[in-house]
């Protein structure tokens, strides 16, 4: 499914979508954005990995090891950790979403209720996780 | 990616629809599999090394206790395996879809392919030879 505007080939009566200039933008609505941001989500957690693996493999070379994991403690860092946690919560519920709607198909029905559940408790999740990850930082407590 | 419908050849009816598991069937199922367990891996992670561990303790003796035992090296390495597979795959549908020009496409994926390939053997070295 491409959601480029480049598609103007097929009937326009068949698309429910709105006609700008001579494309046509897909209208899908929930779940449509479930999609978009599972696939945003997705790729910030994979990039955010391929960091990741460059960062642990210091551990042959503690001194940079423990320079650059002492970033991790500034509070620039501690909140792209919360904008982490929150990838990593909804990818993993909207994941559920998916695979409920996958294995039993009249779990289709409720998709949208499953969809503001999926918001509400990435919301609530990163809310409390990304209290505890920041909290150290402004009590001053960080840990050490 | 539907399959044409098989035609009886002397009738021209359609026979019953056998399913076809290629390769993109068993991607599909793999991404629901090792989704869910990543899950779990990847929260727990996350939880550990964030949560109960402050982010500023995570240093070298941290992960020196942690690999001593070796059921945390295979919760990591199994973790690398799965996420980067699964990341892997994600970005190659997502190449699929909004790369249109052939050369370029392959290009980007060559890339994905040699870099993913790269860390994977990097992380898994690391979690080894620590």
């Amino acid at each position: 499914m491409s959601t480029e505007a480049a598609d103007t080939t097929g009937p326009a009566t068949m698309c429910p979508g709105r006609t700008v200039g001579p494309s046509t933008v897909y209208r899908g609505r929930s779940g449509q954005w479930a999609f978009v941001l599972h696939r945003i989500s997705g790729f910030l957690v994979f990039a955010f990995l391929l960091l990741h693996v460059v960062d642990v493999g210091l551990v042959k070379f503690p001194r940079a090891y423990n320079e650059v994991h002492a970033l991790y403690g500034n509070i620039a860092l501690r909140l792209f950790e919360v904008g982490l946690l929150a990838a990593l919560l909804y990818h993993s519920l909207n994941g559920l979403r998916i695979v409920m709607i996958d294995f039993f198909p009249r779990a289709v029905r409720s998709q949208k209720q499953m969809f503001r559940i999926v918001l509400g408790l990435t919301a609530l999740g990163t809310a409390i996780g990304g209290f505890v990850i920041v909290d150290p930082f402004l009590t001053g407590t960080l840990g050490l | 990616m539907a399959t044409p419908l098989d035609l009886d050849r002397t009738t021209g009816t359609a026979l019953p629809r056998r399913s076809h598991q290629n390769f993109e069937t068993w991607s599909w199922l793999f991404m629901r599999a090792s989704g869910l367990i990543l899950i779990f891996l990847a929260l727990l992670h996350f939880t550990v090394t964030h949560l109960v561990t402050d982010v500023a303790r995570t240093n070298i003796d941290f992960v020196g206790r942690r690999w001593q035992n070796s059921l945390w090296r295979l919760f990591d390495w199994l973790l690398l395996t799965l996420a980067l597979a699964h990341g892997l795959n994600g970005v190659r549908w997502s190449v699929d879809d909004y790369v249109r020009n052939p050369t370029l496409r392959t290009a980007v994926k060559g890339t994905l392919y040699t870099v993913t390939a790269a860390l994977f053997l990097y992380g898994t070295l690391t979690i080894v030879t620590f």
